[in-house]
């Protein structure tokens, strides 16, 4: 590995790295573990990067190996109950659009998410990034009517969650 | 819930503001650190497999085994096996550095967990074919030694005389039978439990995906 192509990959991660952050927060509940996902999806994507030939997007590309990595390969370090610190990171909206209904539906939802299966919190984070069947089917491996089905069933999941 | 579900999406998108950030320098570190990934565990559990049973083989082919080997009169049969059984290491090398090398974090969900999976069954029917050898060999250790060993002759005669020797072949083959049974018992056991542990999250995952494809 030369250092141009270090230097390339670590400026295009810093650039897209809330996308990682993003798939960290969803499948960990603590800073620490959160810390731990992102080093190891930062270490899958750097091995699989060499192989990246810019075909699609770096961003589509980072999609895959950091779910790839939360669903199969990353073991939930030891329970750890300090979420009270890191929700706030998550769930704190700005002031000047603060709502208290918004924001009590905001926390029940990403509560709810937080109880999906980790195949379910990979469509939620799918389609909360605006993907559609067809790269979600494909991140997948899933066919595209599959995906549909299997989508809208964790909308109904989550409904019932919500309003029990 | 379609407009909870898009005031969720909306806060998503704002999610950029809140969350942390690392420098340039700090995930360049990160490049360098050690993976703590499954699959590293199971090529490293991979390979100790090979080299234990690799061991194995080579410590009970000294000369001196062969020697007992050739009193036992299992001299030609223990050839034979040994020679399968390097054929078959060689057979399962390959095949597990092909289903290694097929791993790829770019390839979709669903055939990502199948190849890590395939990885692990590679070796587990290596694990299950050493376990058969080894079962075999030793029933027909114990029958070779009862038949010409020094020691054997005279324990047979014994039960001839006492005239048992019906139920003596039957004790000796149901003792064999339940000592090879306990000992599968076993190690199927601490497989269980070193595979459960590592990939249960993957085939759970694995399963709910598959799931969908019927």
């Amino acid at each position: 590995m030369n250092k141009e192509l270090e230097h390339q990959f670590v400026t295009e991660l810093e650039e897209n790295q809330n996308i990682v952050h993003k798939v960290c927060t969803l499948y960990t509940n603590n800073r620490e573990a959160h810390n731990d996902l992102f080093q190891e999806i930062t270490i899958q994507l750097w091995k699989a990067y060499p192989k990246f030939r810019g075909e699609s997007k770096f961003s589509t590309w980072m999609y895959r190996v950091a779910l790839n990595t939360a669903i199969t390969l990353y073991r939930k370090s030891r329970r750890r109950i300090d979420t009270q610190d890191y929700d706030s990171v998550i769930y704190k909206i700005k002031a000047d659009e603060y709502d208290p209904t918004e924001e009590q539906q905001l926390k029940l939802m990403y509560d709810a998410i937080r109880q999906l299966s980790d195949i379910d919190k990979a469509l939620v984070f799918l389609y909360l990034e605006n993907k559609d069947y067809a790269e979600i089917s494909d991140t997948l491996g899933i066919t595209e009517v599959n995906a549909r089905v299997k989508m809208n069933r964790v909308k109904n999941k989550l409904r019932t969650i919500l309003n029990p | 819930m379609m407009d909870e579900l898009e005031m969720l999406k909306k806060d998503w998108q704002r999610k950029g503001e809140r969350l942390p950030r690392l420098s340039f320098d700090e995930i360049y570190k990160m490049i360098w650190k050690k993976s703590s990934s499954i699959v590293k565990w199971i090529f490293y559990i991979s390979i100790l497999e090979f080299v234990f049973w690799t061991t194995i083989n080579v410590l009970f082919t000294d000369a001196e085994s062969w020697e007992l080997f050739k009193t036992l009169h299992l001299y030609e049969f223990t050839i034979v096996l040994t020679t399968i059984n390097y054929v078959i290491l060689l057979y399962f090398i390959y095949k597990f550095y092909v289903n290694y090398r097929k791993i790829s974090f770019t390839d979709s969900s669903r055939n990502l967990m199948k190849t890590i999976l395939n990885v692990k069954r590679t070796v587990t029917q290596y694990v299950w074919f050493n376990l058969t050898v080894f079962a075999v060999s030793l029933v027909t250790i114990i029958y070779g030694s009862l038949r010409y060993g020094p020691d054997g002759r005279k324990i047979v005669d014994a039960a001839t005389q006492a005239g048992n020797e019906t139920l003596f072949w039957v004790l000796i083959i149901g003792v064999s039978v339940v000592f090879v049974a306990l000992l599968l018992l076993l190690v199927w056991l601490f497989y269980k439990l070193l595979y459960g542990i590592l990939l249960k999250r993957l085939r759970q995952n694995y399963r709910e995906l598959k799931k969908l494809e019927v």
